[in-house]
């Protein structure tokens, strides 16, 4: 890698981070309320569940709470999964037997499913 | 190449430090962000296009200026009957009252109470209003109003004179009156907080009471002595403000107790346990099979022995069982490092503590609810769970606010989504979003034919350092209907 893609890589890491972090504490409701729900299969379904379980009481439907919001965290996996095993800051570490790795890996495909579908909410009248 | 590493390695450094102190450190660097932290007075706007629903749902307010009203009771005719609590957090006291509502809005008062509110309630059965009397001042009872407005207590002195009071009021499959009683403290042991929520100044011998023998560690708790500016007090488990305990102290059980669900028959007698372990079962409902379903305000991150982290939570009440305060959150000790590790008070728990079927968000107020038991509603099955929202930062500090809405949850497997609340790009209050929306919703129940639920709304309670400030004549009470296909 040449010295200026170097310095292009190391700006555009620093940039990143800028955005990071300027949406870290975020409280916004990044969708709006009660659109048309996606399906969750799968994986993302078990992870509903989980979420419900572990994460929903800090972060409420993904949304502020207790702790920050996740729904507009573009954080890539490895930190997030980071960020629970040790805690930081007023979060809590969970150890793998109060959240396995299966279930880590599901809440990550929910979050994911939520963010690809950002009207997530009610499925009338089922 | 040695360069392209360390600029990786750099790189990854950079973001992971940022994104970790961003998610790790705002919580520390950011002042509360509650709800109810606004300086929002005066007239309130109700503008029902301010709620958002699911498609094909549509609402409408009812009933307006309505004074604390904390639930919503069907009469043999259909006819809904707000009550007035007569009493809010925030030392505010106003007259209890049941209220008709009449085609058009127009209130009629069918029955009123005394200064011991609030009433937190109730139903309706053999021509008579069942009502929950909260009794902040006299201690809590159970009321039976004929329609005539003639009020004859069935169940007296209740130990309610503390943070939290007499709930619910709902007649069970068996005929028989449910209700519940709410704990006096956060966590089981008087402290200042309780000072600052009005009642320690009038009853400085309240506390707990368990509903069987308990045996306790001993652990004692320092505080400043509000009743004695200046001094220090030391305070143990499930007694008086300013008493130590000992080790392998055994606490006295006896019914009615705190933190319990009891019941008695429509004409009186003797009060039995239900379940105990609770810390404020405000919320009762049966199932359509005839189980029975309790929501419990989890704990505060306050007093002398505060509890950061636990949720509110959504039981299937298991008969007999102790569910868990003051030393479990659902099925999880206190010891947890995601409460920040409190201390048991407790030397033996009774049993072990059932698994909840949801846990809602952190100081969320989940409160009233009912199931829905129509097809033309919909979600049949599903609780329908009326979110008060945070009292922070008295209940401890949020990033934002938690509430403030309607929540439907799948009991089956504990999934809780939004069914009503506010529009905007952030959740709140309507007082706090500057819109005519929901304020802080109190209970929700479906009206005899199942078809429209109705959404018992609190009215404005505005939260500072100094505690709550209510405001009456804020209420209001709205009725969801379905008016279109799927």
């Amino acid at each position: 890698m040449a010295p200026s893609s170097r310095t292009t890589h190391v700006v555009a890491s620093l940039l990143l981070a800028g955005a990071v972090f300027c949406g870290g504490c975020g409280t916004a409701r990044r969708r709006p309320p009660l659109g048309p729900a996606p399906e969750l299969t799968g994986q993302a379904a078990m992870g509903e569940a989980a979420f419900m379980e572990k994460c929903n009481r800090c972060h409420p439907g993904g949304e502020a709470g207790l702790g920050p919001a996740l729904n507009d965290k573009p954080f890539p996996d490895f930190l997030k999964r980071f960020q629970v095993r040790h805690g930081l800051g007023a979060m809590p570490h969970f150890e793998k037997d109060q959240l396995s790795d299966a279930q880590l890996d599901a809440i990550l495909d929910y979050l994911k499913a939520l963010h690809q579908n950002p009207t997530r909410a009610s499925k009338p009248g089922a | 190449m040695r360069g392209v590493r360390a600029a990786r390695v750099l790189a990854i450094l950079v973001i992971t430090g940022t994104a970790t102190g961003a998610l790790g450190g705002c919580y520390r660097v950011r002042p509360s962000s509650g709800g109810g932290q606004t300086s929002a007075r005066g007239t309130r706007t109700i503008r029902p296009a301010d709620v958002a629903l699911p498609p094909g749902y549509s609402i409408e307010a009812v009933a307006t200026e309505l004074t604390f009203p904390t639930g919503v009771i069907f009469d043999d005719r259909g006819t809904p009957v707000v009550v007035e609590a007569g009493y809010s957090y925030g030392e505010s006291f106003t007259t209890p009252r049941l209220l008709r509502v009449e085609t058009g809005g127009k209130t009629t008062p069918v029955a009123t109470g005394g200064r011991n509110g609030p009433w937190n309630g109730g139903s309706f059965a053999d021509g008579a209003f069942f009502i929950a009397e909260g009794g902040e001042m006299e201690g809590g009872r159970i009321l039976r109003i004929t329609r005539e407005g003639a009020v004859t207590p069935i169940v007296e002195n209740l130990p309610s004179t503390g943070d939290h009071h007499t709930n619910g009021a709902i007649v069970g499959p068996d005929g028989a009156i449910y209700f519940g009683q709410g704990t006096a403290t956060n966590s089981g042991v008087v402290g200042p907080d309780n000072f600052q929520f009005g009642w320690l100044k009038r009853k400085p011998d309240f506390h707990d009471t368990p509903c069987q023998d308990i045996t306790l560690v001993g652990r004692n708790f320092p505080s400043d002595n509000p009743l004695k500016p200046g001094e220090k007090a030391t305070t143990g488990a499930y007694s008086a403000f300013g008493t130590s305990t000992t080790a392998g102290q055994v606490i006295r059980g006896r019914v009615p107790c705190n933190g319990a669900i009891m019941r008695v028959r429509p004409d009186g007698g003797d009060v039995q346990l239900v379940a105990w372990g609770f810390r404020n079962p405000f919320g009762i409902a049966f199932s359509a099979d005839g189980r029975l379903f309790v929501t419990d305000n989890g704990y505060d991150d306050r007093g002398s022995r505060p509890v950061w982290g636990a949720g509110d939570l959504l039981w299937a009440v298991k008969e007999g069982a102790w569910h868990g305060w003051p030393d479990y959150s659902g099925d999880h000790p206190l010891t947890e490092n995601q409460f920040k590790e409190v201390p048991s008070i407790l030397a033996r728990q009774p049993n072990t503590p059932p698994k909840p079927i949801a846990a809602f968000g952190v100081h969320s107020s989940s409160d009233g609810f009912d199931f829905s038991r129509a097809d033309a509603f919909g979600f049949k099955g599903q609780a329908f769970v009326a979110q008060f929202g945070d009292e922070a930062p008295t209940t401890g500090k949020v990033l934002g606010p938690v509430g403030f809405k309607v929540v439907r949850v799948n009991a089956s497997n504990g999934v809780i989504e939004d069914f009503a609340t506010n529009v905007g790009k952030t959740n709140g209050p309507a007082s706090a979003l500057r819109t005519g929306g929901l304020e802080r919703p109190v209970a929700a129940r479906f009206d005899p034919t199942g078809a429209a639920l109705y959404i018992v709304d609190f009215g404005v309670m505005t939260m500072s350092e100094r505690g709550p400030s209510p405001q009456p004549g804020t209420g209001v009470l709205w009725r969801v209907s379905r008016t279109g296909g799927r």
